[in-house]
């Protein structure tokens, strides 16, 4: 008793001291304006996140709280949810636009009569996968011309019906980038279980774990930076495209409470430069725009200085399996942002090459950028007319009818040795009144398939053992796949069924198209 | 070295490699071979020492020989992301120190694999 006593005692007094050294982080030691008015001076100082990563490991955040003004941080990303509102002025007669194309990209024109919204995944009806949005945006900032059709209903006050011409971004009232959700704070790693190529927004992914990509800066990203958001909310003046943009609330998806935050931004893109605002194309995806972004974070405390020295080993991030196609893909394992940019990092025992889909020389390039314009008097820092919420989480989509997935559809499937022989095969597919018997070994595990046909052909030609006649690179799901998934696959190989395996194909059931088609007749009638 | 070659549709049929290969004693190794409706294509490696010789055999029995550049990355285009690095089954694009994205011409076996994987369709195949 006395023991215990005297241990409450020693863990509050520890308590106290750890919350009093907290308080002290969080004593503000300088304010925004006064760094400001350094910058005014020329004496501010200012060091990339990953100069601080190496200060605070090597002097403590304490000496680097002291020493320090201004963090810059960076990413270049590719960043669907990005767009632009432009405005093109008004031809005479006037037209109300109903149908507006820009290079052959459709724009959203569902406001003002000569506004309209282009969003960078748009893709060209003719050249899909490889020119849109994202490609429209940086053909304007480099200055090109771009084809501009439109056509209208005609109305009194807006009589003129279509209008074909030439503009430049020079010609455009405003040109405003506007990007709903940019810059999240950390991404997952994606790599491919399946065994065949996907295409994702993730990148070309190899099958069997063969590659992976992940996105994100690590250490120099702008909200991994101030995971709290102290300093980064509404108002907060930024680098976008290779200019001045600002912060104007939280993105969309913002996920505060899992370390998924975002930001809505927006900038002027007539003074924005192509390096840092790249259309981009994926295959069988689609198109996007790869933005630079980055935001200069005061050290106004020694809260601050730790936050900004996170280094890549202190970010983690899940391996996720982008080869099942749900909602929640499978987590393979955890990893961080310093094994990631190492280039391997291993996945079911396998050394498995990794890369960025975003680029980390750019980001440390706008991180630079952004140190120099501060050290050069082109930039002063905000403080935040509101914050961001912290408290939020993302909801999935309330949908009132459901896909059915594998596991709940699948049917018993008849099963057989390698032994066996075609007679008994025979017998079993007249008796369970089936098409497909799998053949399986010891241990249940999936070695081939054998169809009504293949019996048939076994017959015709005199063939008389299994392993002559069964396919053995057979088709297969997963019981946590969707319906979807089988219809795909079942027209993509031009095969009847297909059987569920596990992860160690052990066999579980089977999918046929007779399935397939009596659900979605059903569904259909509904 | 590696060098190309490109056979005109009539000559497809005609043994020209192994010819070559008897002819000059030489170890010649198939990385890629294509024929299509406008001929035929063939990637080689050849020995470096034997490569003049070779490549004037090859010429002397009609085949066209491209020797040099195989695969470009277009500067203004890279964003140096690395995607194709993960794509590279022998290792021709790597990052540098400072993650810029370097380029082994030698090592490029023009298998396409990155082609279609980077995002701002900056790699490029001579002859494609």
């Amino acid at each position: 008793m006395e023991y215990l006593r005297h241990k409450n005692i020693n863990v509050r007094k520890i308590h106290n001291k750890l919350q009093q050294k907290r308080n002290l982080q969080l004593e503000n030691i300088r304010t925004i304006e006064e760094i400001n008015e350094k910058i005014r001076k020329g004496d501010v100082n200012v060091v990339t996140a990953e100069e601080m990563v190496e200060l605070v490991r090597e002097k403590g955040s304490t000496i680097a709280a002291k020493d320090v003004d201004v963090v810059t941080t960076g990413t270049f990303g590719a960043m669907c949810s990005s767009g632009a509102f432009l405005n093109f002025g008004h031809s005479d007669p006037p037209i109300k636009m109903e149908n507006l194309t820009l290079n052959g990209v459709n724009t959203y024109h569902g406001n003002a009569a000569v506004d309209c919204y282009l969003g960078v995944t748009k893709m060209h009806p003719e050249k899909p996968f490889e020119y849109g949005g994202g490609h429209v945006l940086e053909d304007l900032v480099s200055g090109k011309e771009i084809e501009l059709e439109a056509a209208g209903y005609g109305t009194d006050c807006y009589p003129r019906k279509y209008l074909k011409t030439i503009i430049t971004l020079q010609d455009l009232n405003q040109a405003i980038l506007c990007n709903p959700r940019n810059a999240y704070q950390r991404y997952a790693t994606a790599t491919n279980g399946r065994d065949e190529i996907i295409y994702t927004y993730m990148g070309k992914l190899l099958p069997n774990f063969g590659n992976a990509t992940f996105s994100g800066s690590g250490s120099l990203s702008p909200l991994s930076k101030d995971p709290n958001y102290e300093t980064i909310g509404i108002g907060t003046r930024i680098f976008l495209g290779g200019s001045i943009g600002y912060v104007i609330g939280e993105g969309t998806q913002h996920s505060p409470t899992n370390k998924f935050g975002t930001i809505m931004v927006k900038g002027d893109l007539g003074k924005m430069r192509p390096e840092f605002l790249k259309g981009a194309a994926f295959t069988r995806y689609g198109t996007s725009l790869y933005v630079g972004l980055g935001i200069p974070i005061p050290i106004l405390n020694e809260g601050l200085a730790k936050k900004t020295g996170v280094s890549d080993e202190d970010l983690k991030t899940n391996v996720l399996d982008y080869g099942i196609a749900r909602r929640d893909r499978p987590v393979l394992k955890e990893t961080n942002y310093a094994e990631l940019k190492s280039g391997k990092i291993v996945i079911d025992n396998k050394e498995v090459s990794v890369t960025p889909l975003s680029s980390i020389k750019k980001a440390r390039e706008i991180a630079k950028i952004l140190k120099e314009w501060i050290e050069k008097t082109q930039f002063f820092l905000t403080a935040p007319v509101d914050r961001l919420p912290v408290d939020t989480i993302v909801k999935p989509m309330k949908v009132v009818s459901r896909i059915p997935f594998v596991n709940e559809i699948m049917e018993n499937v008849v099963t057989c040795n390698l032994n066996d022989n075609i007679d008994v095969l025979a017998k079993k597919i007249i008796d369970n009144n089936v098409n497909h018997i799998a053949v399986i070994d010891d241990n249940d595990k999936l070695l081939g398939i054998i169809t009504s046909f293949d019996i048939t052909k076994a017959i015709a030609t005199g063939k008389k053992g299994l392993e002559e006649i069964m396919t053995r690179n057979v088709i297969t799901v997963y019981p946590e796949e969707s319906v979807d998934i089988c219809a795909t696959k079942l027209e993509k190989y031009n095969i009847s069924a297909l059987p569920v395996v596990d992860r160690s194909n052990k066999l579980k059931g089977i999918i046929t198209s007779e399935k397939i088609s009596s659900l979605l007749g059903r569904i259909g009638l509904r | 070295m590696k060098v190309e070659l490109r056979f005109s549709t009539e000559r497809v049929s005609e043994p020209i490699i192994s010819s070559v290969i008897l002819q000059e004693k030489a170890q010649i190794n198939i990385l890629r071979a294509q024929v299509s409706e406008d001929g035929g294509r063939v990637l080689l490696e050849v020995p470096d020492n034997q490569a003049d010789e070779i490549i004037k055999a090859f010429r002397k029995l009609g085949a066209e020989v491209i020797v040099g550049k195989i695969i470009e990355i277009i500067e203004d285009k890279c964003i140096e992301c690395g995607h194709c690095i993960t794509l590279c089954p022998v290792n021709a694009i790597f990052f540098e120190k400072d993650y810029s994205i370097g380029l082994d011409e030698q090592k490029c076996i023009q298998c396409d694999s990155c082609l279609d994987a980077c995002p701002t369709r900056a790699i490029k195949l001579y002859g494609e």
